[in-house]
């Protein structure tokens, strides 16, 4: 991708859970060395904002399934290597990893 | 001399005490001893700073909301309203640099005392819970000790939350170790007294084996539920288009004329609903933009001192284990907390304000935990212990923050109830001094804990070559695996 890449970090109320998972998606995303800014918010903001990807818990991210075009799902919070490998692949597949 | 002395009151009034520009202050020590880019430290503290900023405002809007809501809802049911002779406004504006100095103090001391004791294991890092136990902590403080200083109350403040802050995840251990087994985060969260409540009451009632809440499939409608914003706006709402049904017309109307003198008061009353929601909805906004600056922050500045602690996280952090319990502890504590409104009303005794994110987080929380040990009729216990707790919390802990910050009492978790009454508790005993006593019974309460679990770890390993995480209470009933 030639620009930054716009990550939304989802949770219920966008501030305790989400912020953990935004640290996780930031040392992913500096692992897979991709140019990217990430966000925490909560659900009903996270509607209103443009991201290239989402990440959040399925209770969250089944609400908002196609608020952007990559929406990943997770259920462990601090689970740098799944999230970078979900990433990964989800990524390659739009051609956004160099 | 009088040039230092300016100083120092200089520094009092116009840093100590101003929230929005301490907080920026504190980040932008945060930043720099990260090493961000000069653009990033910048950025980084003026969004700390606005969302202090953002915060206060949310406040304001949401108590205007909250005394409508209050004001119509105690005349529809022939009470009073609550009285109170100050505001969380004032009350931040007043001692808002106190609470920013007690969570940094109190965060230095929370790292010491892991640092110095394995035992304690967890770093707390739930942010904005760490910003409110502070402020339910200063308040609580305020009370019993009217006339202490700043630094009293920062010190004091400071030792009871490391305190808390050590010894929360470590009470949950057991009932979270059977929820996450393999025990890399701990539970920091101020639902932790109903989910701990919860998973002892519950256990008579089933077995996870046999009843879990996952095995239960939930009508998609209440999907819009998990919206918190949404939840609130709509149940506020409702209940404020019944109380204008049954309260004093000319006294709605007073109300209604004073938003807008030609509005309908069914709208109005769909206005106040709508606007408390909001209210929140920006003081969750400010909240939110702070923490996303400072607990890099702290969490950076603890990994480099005590690398490989494992951290203590938000409630929702567990959720994914079982979403469906967390459905059913939100439904079951809002209804029960429902009821509690009617029957309170009925009596004439206090008007309560329903906590939509609170119902939604603790519920879901001791649902969550009752689950664990009981299935699905642990989850509707735990819903209904947390409806229990926050009513009653609410109703009779108004009067206690009357003079410093009632607001608290209605925004409470269960642990903030405990708190504000435990501190309470500890004034009529030795009076003004108490207030050193509370920091001092706390912090030897807490070394004395982990000295006996450090001990307890010790002798655990020693005899059987167990790791020493295995404590005996969740090894007994490992059975409720997820």
């Amino acid at each position: 991708m030639d620009r930054t890449l716009e990550v939304l970090a989802v949770c219920g109320v966008g501030m305790g859970s989400s912020l953990m998972l935004k640290m996780t998606a930031e040392d992913a995303l500096r692992a897979l060395n991709v140019d990217a800014r990430v966000e925490n918010t909560d659900l009903s903001t996270a509607r209103g904002m443009t991201a290239d990807v989402i990440i959040g818990q399925g209770m969250h991210t089944d609400e908002i399934a196609d608020a952007a075009p990559v929406v990943i799902t997770v259920s462990d919070f601090l689970d740098k290597e799944g999230l970078q490998a979900a990433l990964r692949e989800r990524l390659a597949e739009k051609g956004w990893l160099a | 001399m009088d040039i230092i002395k300016d100083t120092l009151t200089f520094l009092a009034d116009n840093v100590f005490g101003q929230v929005p520009i301490l907080i920026g202050l504190i980040t932008l020590v945060g930043l720099l001893l990260q090493r961000k880019r000069f653009e990033d430290t910048l950025a980084g503290a003026l969004r700390a700073t606005i969302g202090v900023v953002i915060l206060f405002i949310g406040i304001e809007v949401f108590t205007g909301g909250l005394s409508s809501f209050q004001t119509v809802l105690a005349d529809a049911m022939g009470t009073t309203p609550p009285k109170a002779d100050n505001t969380l406004t004032d009350f931040l504006g007043a001692q808002g640099g106190t609470i920013a100095l007690v969570i940094t103090v109190a965060f230095l001391l929370h790292v010491l005392i892991v640092r110095i004791f394995p035992a304690a294991r967890y770093l707390y890092l739930t942010g904005h819970l760490m910003f409110w136990i502070s402020t339910v902590v200063v308040a609580s403080l305020v009370t019993i000790a009217p006339g202490a200083d700043q630094l009293t109350l920062v010190l004091c403040g400071a030792g009871f939350v490391a305190a808390y802050w050590t010894l929360q995840p470590l009470w949950m251990r057991p009932l979270m170790r059977r929820v996450m087994p393999d025990d890399r985060f701990g539970f920091a969260h101020t639902s932790s007294l109903a989910a701990l409540v919860t998973g002892y009451a519950a256990r008579p009632f089933g077995d996870r084996e046999r009843h879990d809440t996952e095995k239960v499939r939930l009508p998609r409608q209440l999907s819009f539920f998990k919206d918190v914003n949404v939840s609130t706006a709509l149940i506020i709402s409702l209940i404020m288009l019944a109380a204008v049904a049954f309260a004093d017309d000319q006294v709605v109307a007073k109300l209604a004329a004073e938003m807008d003198p030609k509005l309908s008061p069914w709208v109005w009353a769909l206005l106040v609903g709508l606007r408390f929601a909001g209210g929140i909805a920006i003081l969750l906004f400010g909240v939110r933009m702070f923490l996303a600056e400072i607990v890099p922050a702290f969490k950076g500045f603890s990994d480099r001192v005590i690398p490989g602690t494992r951290p203590a996280l938000d409630a929702p952090t567990v959720f994914p284990v079982a979403p469906t319990a967390v459905m059913i502890g939100f439904v079951s504590s809002t209804a029960v907390f429902l009821g509690c409104l009617a029957v309170f009303a009925v009596a004439g005794w206090f008007t309560l304000a329903p906590p939509m994110i609170m119902l939604f987080f603790v519920g879901g929380a001791a649902a969550l935990f009752g689950n664990v040990v009981a299935g699905w009729r642990g989850a509707v216990i735990g819903g209904v212990i947390t409806g229990l707790m926050l009513a009653v919390g609410q109703a009779v802990t108004w009067g206690l923050f009357e003079r410093t910050a009632p607001e608290l009492a209605t925004l409470a978790d269960p642990d903030w109830y405990a708190i504000a009454w435990l501190l309470k508790a500890v004034d009529p005993i030795i009076g003004d001094a108490s207030v050193w006593a509370v920091p001092v019974v706390a912090l030897a309460a807490t070394v004395g804990t982990l000295l006996l679990l450090g001990r307890r770890e010790r002798r655990a390993e020693g005899a059987g070559g167990a790791p020493a995480t295995e404590s005996a209470e969740p090894a007994k009933e490992a059975g409720g695996k997820n």
